[in-house]
């Protein structure tokens, strides 16, 4: 996996010369914030209780635990979409799109490189949440340890796979913002992070089971405050890993008919 | 393995589909190219021309399997460009004077180590052709500074070393000299020149300097609107489209002989305001020579003489106008370009006056043929 490995290298090389530290800083802080300020509303409006429902949907009466599993796990989520699905719309707007395209190299082994990149560049940056999360004196329980390793990696197999088809659709139409935003905003809805679905309708519960993130946040959350153990949560990674196939196969597919189309939109 | 050793384009055919008012407007589609052969075989130099809009880009584009053809067929040393694209792709390369194609945040050694993975160069190999082909382009001293700093013109020198990386059989350049300064696009010139004549390289060459393309190309392709309209060599398409070349000789003092010597050349005759007389002609073949000995042995003074070349250019333009296809058959060999006297005296006063494409060239300058030149010779009487 040379290609993967090299892509991965050169964003360390150009992030790094081209980002400020505060650029980091910038992406922990909202999810930090969005932790003190659930523990904030916990303690002084909700009175350290929760109410019933919120019990029954997600399984615990530990709502900040719940919280910090779930924004930290978005706003990872959030970064690795970043990188991975604005990397062919960086590559068009720096001009090195054409370049890439008449390469023989593939291109599952160029996004895993960027998708490897942000992991390890987003790992480091997430566990300076730790130190947020341990100052408001949160603890975090964890029922199953393999469970939220597999069920991370889940995580990351899932926004990689959405992230394949979403690169694809950002250079077809060659447009970036309003397609990433609304990836985050129906992400944050209807996937399960920082509550649970049975708030939701019907119909956008159905929707939600088509994302294989809302999986993969089913076994993160019952790993962590949900109290299952590994063979509890199977049947959920076995549905995360069928949906990443699948979108991941999708997203492949289409990736040639984007890079064409974005090659015949810009001339 | 494979059964030819070119590239071969069949019928090449290319819409695009545009809106005409913003995006709600009615789709329609604009054929950029229109069932164009070409081929383009290795060892040589293979010119693609056209006005502006004609196809060229979009013809390049497909070649290196960047679009897909509307129709047609594009076969690389038999593999077809869209069903084996990534068997294609390890065997051309791409340099386009207009993109950038080269990450401005690494350092220009990192860029050609990048894409020397992306094109699974091995990796002994690589680190030396790096040292090469930046040796070859002249950034040696700047390897080691970022491309964001590097003027225009370096940034596209890293880019023609970029399109070398992978040692391609085929490489397209796409006005590759645009904005390069003149002793650099000299340079390129006699890089390309070489592949083609030592390494066998298969090179297909648009450019909008004329003179470029008739110095490198031994065949050109000339289209308009997506269209063939001519094929030949350089010579063969300014024979073709009677391009000739203009003797202009000043005849002094002339006489009853002299203007004999004169109409038997089939020359045209002017008299000037100073009684001297203007002799002109125009000849596909050198004919200075020639006609300034019979003039001369006929009598007469030479007050001047000037030679304004065939230029491609105006045979591309001739042809567009008249957009009509097909060529006579191979005309004469490639004219000599420039006819420049050794003995020739100071330059009399009329060949100062050249025509706009004229340019004076000094003696020995051993430029590529140019459009143009002009010399002046001063006989005496015999
Ligand atoms: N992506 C595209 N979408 C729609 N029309 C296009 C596209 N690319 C090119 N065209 C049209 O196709 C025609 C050929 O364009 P092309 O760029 O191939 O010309 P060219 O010969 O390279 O011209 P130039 O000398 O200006 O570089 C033009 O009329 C152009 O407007
Ligand atoms: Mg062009």
């Amino acid at each position: 996996m040379p290609i993967a490995w090299a892509t991965a290298w050169r964003t360390w090389q150009m992030t790094r010369r081209a980002y400020p530290w505060t650029y980091a800083v910038g992406t922990v802080l909202p999810a930090a914030l969005t932790i003190a300020l659930a523990h904030l509303g916990f303690h002084v409006i909700g009175g350290g209780a929760v109410g019933d429902d919120f019990a029954a949907g997600s399984g615990t009466t530990a709502y900040l635990a719940y919280i910090v599993v779930g924004t930290t796990a978005f706003h990872f989520a959030v970064r690795l979409i970043l990188w991975s699905a604005k990397a062919l719309i960086t590559e068009q707007r720096q001009g090195t799109l054409g370049a890439l395209l008449i390469a023989p190299a593939g291109r599952l082994p160029y996004l895993l490189g960027f998708t490897g990149f942000a992991v390890l560049s987003s790992v480091l940056e997430f566990l300076t949440l730790g130190l947020v999360v341990a100052a408001l004196g949160i603890t975090v329980p964890v029922s199953s340890v393999p469970g939220a390793l597999l069920g991370a990696l889940a995580l990351i197999a899932a926004v990689f796979a959405l992230s394949v088809g979403l690169g694809g659709l950002m250079i077809a139409a060659g447009e970036a913002h309003i397609s990433q935003n609304t990836v985050f905003i129906m992400l944050g809805l209807v996937g399960g992070f920082t509550f649970p679905r049975d708030y939701l309708p019907e119909p956008v519960r159905w929707f939600a089971e088509l994302l294989p993130t809302t999986s993969a946040m089913d076994v993160l959350h019952g790993s962590f405050t949900g109290g299952q153990s590994l063979p509890e949560l199977l049947p959920r990674l076995a549905v995360c890993a069928a949906l990443t196939c699948a979108h991941l196969f999708l997203g492949l597919t289409c990736l040639p008919r984007a890079e064409a189309r974005a090659v015949e939109r810009t001339y | 393995m494979t059964m030819t050793t070119a590239i071969e384009v069949r019928g090449l055919r290319k819409d695009f589909p545009v809106r005409e008012k913003g995006i709600l407007g009615p789709r329609t589609l604009k054929r950029a190219v229109d069932g164009l052969d070409l081929d383009i075989p290795r060892g040589r130099v293979t010119g693609l021309l056209g006005l502006n809009g004609a196809g060229k880009t979009t013809t390049i584009k497909i070649l290196a399997t960047l679009l897909r053809p509307s129709a047609g067929t594009v076969r690389i040393d038999g593999l077809d460009a869209v069903a084996d694209a990534r068997a294609v792709r390890r065997r051309i390369n791409l340099i386009a004077g207009g993109e950038r194609m080269v990450y401005t945040r690494m350092t220009g050694r990192e860029n050609l180590w990048y894409f020397g993975q992306l094109y699974d160069v091995p990796k002994a190999d690589l680190r030396r052709r790096t040292g090469e082909l930046l040796d070859l382009v002249g950034l040696s001293g700047a390897a080691d500074t970022m491309v964001e700093r590097y003027s225009r013109g370096m940034t596209q020198r890293l880019a023609i070393a970029r399109g070398l990386v992978n040692r391609p059989d085929y490489l397209l350049l796409d006005e590759p000299t645009l904005g390069l300064d003149a002793p650099i696009a000299r340079d390129l010139r006699r890089v390309v020149a070489d592949l083609a004549a030592h390494d066998g390289t298969g090179v297909l060459l648009t450019s909008h300097y004329l003179a470029e393309v008739e110095e490198l190309c031994g065949h050109v392709y000339v289209i308009s609107a997506g269209r063939h309209l001519a094929q030949g060599s350089p010579a063969e398409l300014k024979a073709a489209t009677g391009s000739h070349r203009t003797v202009r000789l000043t005849v002094t003092d002339p006489t009853e002989r002299t203007r004999a010597a004169a109409d038997a050349f089939g020359a045209t005759r002017e008299t000037l305001p100073d009684g001297g007389e203007l002799i002109t002609l125009r000849h596909p073949g050198d004919m200075a020579g020639p006609l300034t000995a019979a003039v001369f042995e006929a009598g007469g003074s030479i007050g001047g003489l000037e030679i304004a070349e065939a230029s491609l250019e105006d045979a591309i333009l001739t042809l567009a106008e008249r957009g009509e296809a097909g060529l006579a058959g191979p005309g004469s060999g490639r004219p000599d370009a420039t006819t420049i006297r050794p003995g020739a005296a100071t330059a009399p006063p009329e060949a100062a006056t050249a025509p706009p494409e004229a340019a004076t060239v000094p003696p020995g300058a051993g430029t590529a043929p140019s459009e143009a030149a002009a010399a002046g010779v001063k006989g005496g009487t015999p």
